[in-house]
């Protein structure tokens, strides 16, 4: 059984080299660590501006980081891009002027943030403890994103154009009459790919989280990056072989990489989850790999057997397309 | 070597393609299946290959069921597809490498030797078979049938896409694979094919097999026994049709000069279609 493992092995790998698909492996990850570490875990947001209007002079010991202003109407000028807080002290109680975010929370939050600016000269910022601070959290999402992601809709791509490729060339029928099973025909592919995402997953979190922080939460990511990995390429094989042309599982792809990854990105970055997005599967495994980047595993046993199952369900589905697609006419 | 009984089987429910076939092949013979296109020999070549399961009736190959057969049995069987089927990014060389990856050393032959049998042209061994015409990919499909050393073959269509000298280097490869004691089923729709090589046909239409018998008894059985006789006589040209076995004591008629003679056997094809009522186009 090994030799022909071996065997099949060997060739989907150059059928892989010849396909390019280890340079759009290559160029994913340093088209991704440019963009994580030269452009997304530089981003920052400044703290809202906040503008004091106090013509009597009440309150003399306020932050440094009040700016003053001489009249109302340039107070509201000053805040009104809808970014700005504004604080009018000309009445009995202080009143916060402001463009309203939309978000009821978010305005909350700029409010009490003004109003603590008045009542202390020196504003004390919070002290950050060990390494993981606002740079690691935003590396430790956009990556565990763009993982996500390449998982997901590249790697569902690469095995399908793989198979596409020998469903062209009519060659899979051959592989009926071989003296090779159909499961080691299956498990060679999956293997390579598995692997591949695998070495992928680790160089990108090793690269843009560092060595110490990228290895202490690896073993998660790992795991997570088996599961989801197993079951996108179960899904673009199955794909493959059912679909008649490149053109059909194109259109699947597209519903696939925005239909359906979109909303999972959206509920889990955002925190605008609605109550449906807990029957979305794909959120589910999102999240496993959004905590698996923080260092908590999954502890479900629900999640992992449920995982199982559809692994099981798919190869399943694999095996009996693979068969079909063996039989058919030349 | 095969042998198969009432063999029923359908891809819809309630629509046989299949109806009972039973035929047997005996150790060392070159059988031919004919039948045209839709007529059920491919579906019958895919059942004798395990590809195609769910039938009805009995199998047997090598004495054993085909059910119950094992991955021995892959590696004692080699099949000629009707199209070339290989990898056309990788070399001639690559690919039949990647194939004889899978029998075990000592059933494989040297891919050379069989390429070089095949007369497949060597500044092609390593450039991608897409570089290679259909007769060098007809050829390089061959050289994997035959790879394992076959004792069972299963040839579809062998010479097509071949021009008429490689379709006769083909035959005499086929010859040879016969004399060595291999087994041989030949689906084709080439008379010629059939007529030259096999030792039995049989015709199949709409799913069942009209006859079975060798090509020489089926011309002998079908043969109107006359023989045409295009002769001069008196400057004057005629035709004469006489029973073949009044030849026996010469030409019964007077003559200056005999023009042909033409026996009235049938070619395979007018057998074809006595049995079955259509061509096999």
């Amino acid at each position: 059984m090994w030799r022909e493992f071996f065997a099949l092995l060997k060739k989907d790998f150059k059928l892989m080299l010849s396909g390019r698909f280890f340079l759009l492996m290559t160029g994913s990850l340093i088209l991704y660590s440019c963009y994580i570490n030269f452009i997304y875990a530089g981003l920052d947001q400044n703290i809202y501006p906040v503008y004091l209007y106090d013509p009597l002079c009440v309150h003399n010991e306020t932050s440094s980081e009040l700016i003053k202003v001489e009249s109302s109407e340039e107070l509201q000028a000053q805040t009104g891009d809808g970014y700005a807080v504004g604080i009018d002290v000309s009445g009995k109680t202080p009143d916060i002027s402001m463009i309203s975010s939309g978000i009821s929370s978010i305005d909350q939050y700029r409010a009490a943030y003004a109003m603590s600016l008045l009542s202390s000269k020196n504003h004390t910022a919070a002290e950050i403890i060990g390494t993981d601070n606002r740079e690691m959290k935003s590396r430790r999402e956009i990556t565990c994103e763009l993982l996500f992601f390449e998982l997901a809709a590249v790697g569902f791509l690469g095995i399908a154009s793989v198979l596409f490729k020998e469903k062209q060339m009519g060659i899979i029928r051959v592989h009926g009459v071989l003296p090779v099973g159909k499961t080691v025909f299956i498990l060679s592919k999956l293997l390579l790919f598995l692997i591949c995402d695998l070495v992928f997953s680790l160089l990108l979190t090793v690269i843009n989280l560092g060595v110490s922080e990228g290895f202490a939460v690896l073993p998660y990511i790992l795991l997570q990056t088996g599961i989801l990995s197993l079951i996108m390429a179960l899904t673009g094989f199955s794909c493959a072989i059912l679909l008649r042309d490149f053109k059909q599982f194109s259109l699947l792809y597209l519903v696939l990489a925005i239909f359906i990854t979109t909303p999972v990105f959206l509920a889990g970055q955002t925190g605008t989850a609605r109550g449906w997005i807990n029957y979305h599967p794909m959120y589910h495994l999102f999240m496993a790999m959004k905590n698996a980047y923080r260092g908590i595993p999954s502890e479900n046993g629900i999640y992992y057997a449920i995982c199982g199952l559809t692994i099981v369900l798919l190869s399943g589905l694999v095996r009996r397309t693979l068969i079909r697609e063996m039989a058919k006419e030349g | 070597m095969i042998d198969v009984k009432d063999l029923v089987f359908s891809y819809q429910k309630q629509k046989e393609t299949l109806h009972g076939l039973t035929f047997s092949v005996a150790d060392g013979e070159i059988f031919g299946f004919l039948g045209p296109n839709g007529s059920g020999k491919s579906t019958t070549q895919k059942i004798l290959t395990g590809i195609l399961r769910g039938y009805n009736g009995e199998v047997h190959l090598f004495e054993k069921p085909l059910e119950c057969q094992q991955k021995d049995f892959r590696e004692k069987t080699g099949v000629l597809f009707e199209l070339p089927y290989l990898y056309t990014n990788l070399s001639p060389l690559d690919n039949l490498n990647y194939f004889a990856g899978f029998y075990p050393a000592k059933r494989c032959r040297n891919i050379h030797e069989l390429l070089e049998m095949l007369e497949f042209k060597k500044d092609f061994l390593k450039k991608p078979v897409s570089s290679c015409s259909k007769g060098m990919r007809q050829r390089v499909s061959m050289a994997r049938a035959l790879l394992n050393n076959p004792d069972l073959l299963f040839l579809d269509e062998p010479t097509s896409g071949l021009d008429p000298q490689g379709a006769v280097l083909f035959r005499n490869i086929i010859e040879k694979e016969r004399k060595k004691g291999t087994t041989i089923f030949l689906t084709t729709h080439n008379m010629t094919d059939a007529d030259l090589l096999c030792d039995r046909v049989a015709f199949i239409a709409d799913g069942e097999i009209r006859v079975i018998d060798s090509p020489k008894n089926l011309k002998e059985k079908n043969s109107s026994h006359l023989t045409e006789i295009t002769y001069l006589y008196k400057g004057k040209r005629n035709t004469a049709l006489i029973e073949t076995p009044e030849l026996k004591a010469g030409i019964p008629f007077p003559y200056d000069e005999i023009v042909s003679i033409h026996s009235g056997e049938p070619t395979l094809e007018d057998i074809f279609i006595h049995y079955t009522g259509r061509g096999l186009s």
